[in-house]
């Protein structure tokens, strides 16, 4: 394949305004803001009912998301919305040309360190957005913008504790 | 007049299809904004790189000031908007988990997705993370229900939970994150790191 | 930064301090947006869509029909005096007190206003209907054609064609089921003022349900 020079990235506040517009059209169109771990949620609800029916049944989480969603957890407006962010994802890296397998970490660690460590992150983040109701889109994101006390909150909580955590893994990024 | 679906301006199914082109914008933004990099967003945190600053606030800002001037234009109800819940004590006590696993992991579950889709590893394996923390969740749920339920608000707006206006509250944001942008990019001087 | 210029970042700060600005100023606009204009209530009175039977709805009563919400506009003290069974009593002067939107602006029950005649039930239909609210409907002849038509049916010649028989026959029964037989006879109803029923209705339009749970 050949090597395309990397694109640099957008301005960062061209890109807010442009994410920006996109939470706009949500609430506009659909009358709600971005997600990503409802997605998730989806796809764990379907597939507990799918593998362990009589589990899911016996178990108030899986049960209160069927009363409330209805029969097909995948058939959720933030199902298309995440599948869509794959495509987006995948499409704006052709354009520029970012494509590639990789695992990104400081050249002080290990790839394995750093995938054990995104793994954990991953299931503290995966528990965490259930409590928080929502992750950094839906909760903190979109909240805000609707001007949510909660999104401030969770935006707060996040960013406090990932800031008064830094110092302990700064070895994985710098 | 909006939100289009609630005045069956479109219908239900003509939603979840466009909810695939919203994803496709949500995600195209991200990845061009650089949150598909862990490096990228983990800067945040240690100064180096202040973009997840600079896009959140931002694209917050936009959006809420979209929302108020096309309420004020009557192109939308804000009332028919879905307002977050507040459950203080869970929003807190996720916030902080999700803080701790932000740090670790260096992704979000939205940018992971965005990672993941232009072949970054470490999204992947923060993804399965995810799916293993919901479950885990769903499965210990009637251990932490109490918690998960406590400190119950309604959807309290901000504005209206200080008592100003939400005017005024915008404006207000719009000042704090013009202040935390000038921080980020004296930062970024500070600490500056080219090498990722 | 030293030379002192409009560089875009300087100018799209200024722009978004001013539309923060500017909307901290203004006042949050309350007003709803879904009034029907004059024309369009005059297409639907044209119409008729706001009425229903008497027997659609005695059939609803018999029934025990959930969603069937009826409304009484006339004063309390007719009200006290007769109604129709399960009605709530909203008189016309009191239409549009905050404490009705509730009732009079959801989407889960069918209101049906009535009165003695269909006069004022017609006046609270154009009220509400102005306001967008839907699911309000007339009961069509008003209480007067109620007691002629189901209370006290009157038999039909045995020369009408089958289809009338057959509506005596059911009037004959929804009669009997809702104490008929006797021109309006009290229906023994304890005749509280104004029992709002359950708070459950919410506004037309819902909010869609949103955020990641």
């Amino acid at each position: 394949m050949e090597k395309k020079t990397v694109k640099p990235y957008m301005n960062p506040y061209l890109a807010g305004v442009l994410l920006g517009l996109v939470v706009l059209a949500a609430n506009v169109i659909s009358g709600r803001g971005l997600g990503a771990s409802g997605a998730v949620k989806s796809a764990i609800v379907a597939s507990v009912e799918t593998i362990a029916p009589a589990h899911a049944e016996a178990k108030t989480f899986y049960n209160s998301y069927g009363e409330a969603h209805g029969s097909n957890p995948l058939n959720s407006w933030l199902v298309y919305q995440m599948l869509g962010v794959v495509v987006g994802g995948f499409l704006s890296g052709i354009i520029s040309h970012r494509l590639t397998w990789k695992v990104e970490h400081s050249p002080k660690i290990t790839s394995r360190r750093r995938l054990i460590f995104a793994l954990a992150g991953g299931i503290l983040f995966g528990l965490g957005s259930q409590f928080g109701r929502g992750c950094t889109s839906g909760s903190a994101l979109s909240g805000m913008a609707v001007l949510s006390l909660g999104g401030f909150i969770s935006m707060a909580a996040i960013f406090g504790t990932a800031f008064m955590l830094a110092y302990f893994f700064r070895k994985l990024w710098i | 007049m909006g939100p289009l679906v609630v005045y069956e301006v479109i219908t239900e199914n003509t939603n979840l299809f466009l909810a695939f082109f919203i994803g496709i914008g949500f995600g195209f933004v991200l990845e061009q904004a650089g949150f598909s990099s862990s490096r990228k967003l983990a800067g945040m945190f240690y100064g180096y790189d202040t973009v997840v600053l600079k896009v959140f606030f931002t694209g917050a800002i936009t959006a809420m000031l979209g929302l108020l001037f096309f309420s004020l234009f009557g192109w939308v109800d804000l009332s028919l908007i879905y307002v977050n819940e507040t459950f203080v004590h869970s929003a807190i006590l996720g916030g902080v988990v999700m803080g701790a696993g932000f740090i670790m992991g260096g992704f979000c579950p939205g940018t992971s997705f965005c990672g993941a889709a232009i072949g970054k590893i470490d999204a992947w394996v923060f993804i399965i993370g995810l799916f293993i923390g919901v479950f885990i969740f769903g499965e210990g749920y009637s251990l932490w229900e109490d918690v998960y339920k406590a400190g119950f608000l309604g959807s309290p707006r901000i504005s209206e939970y200080f008592g100003i206006s939400e005017g005024l509250t915008v404006l207000l944001v719009i000042i704090a994150a013009a202040f935390m942008f000038w921080g980020g990019e004296w930062a970024e001087k500070k600490f500056p790191r080219e090498d990722y | 930064m030293k030379t002192f210029e409009f560089s875009p970042r300087l100018l799209t700060t200024a722009l978004i301090l001013m539309l923060g600005l500017i909307i901290a100023a203004v006042p949050r606009n309350t007003t709803t947006p879904f009034k029907l204009t004059a024309e369009q209530i005059l297409d639907e009175i044209k119409s008729g869509t706001q009425y229903l039977e008497p027997e659609q709805i005695a059939q609803m009563i018999v029934e025990k029909e959930p969603t069937l919400q009826l409304i009484d506009v006339r004063p309390v003290t007719e009200f006290e005096k007769f109604s129709l069974p399960g009605a709530i009593n909203i008189p016309i002067d009191n239409i549009l007190a905050a404490e009705f939107v509730d009732v009079l602006n959801q989407d889960i029950m069918t209101n049906v206003f009535y009165s003695n005649g269909t006069t004022q039930a017609n006046e609270a239909w154009m009220l509400v209907r102005q306001l967008g609210y839907e699911n309000n409907y007339v009961l069509r002849g008003g209480l007067n054609y109620w007691a002629e038509a189901i209370l006290n049916p009157e038999r039909p010649a045995s020369t009408s064609p089958d289809d009338e028989l057959a509506r005596y026959d059911f009037r004959m029964g929804a009669s009997q089921a809702l104490g008929g037989g006797g021109l309006a006879p009290s229906e023994s109803k304890p005749a509280t003022t104004t029992p709002i029923p359950k708070p459950k209705p919410q506004g037309k339009k819902k909010a869609v349900a949103g955020g990641c749970s």
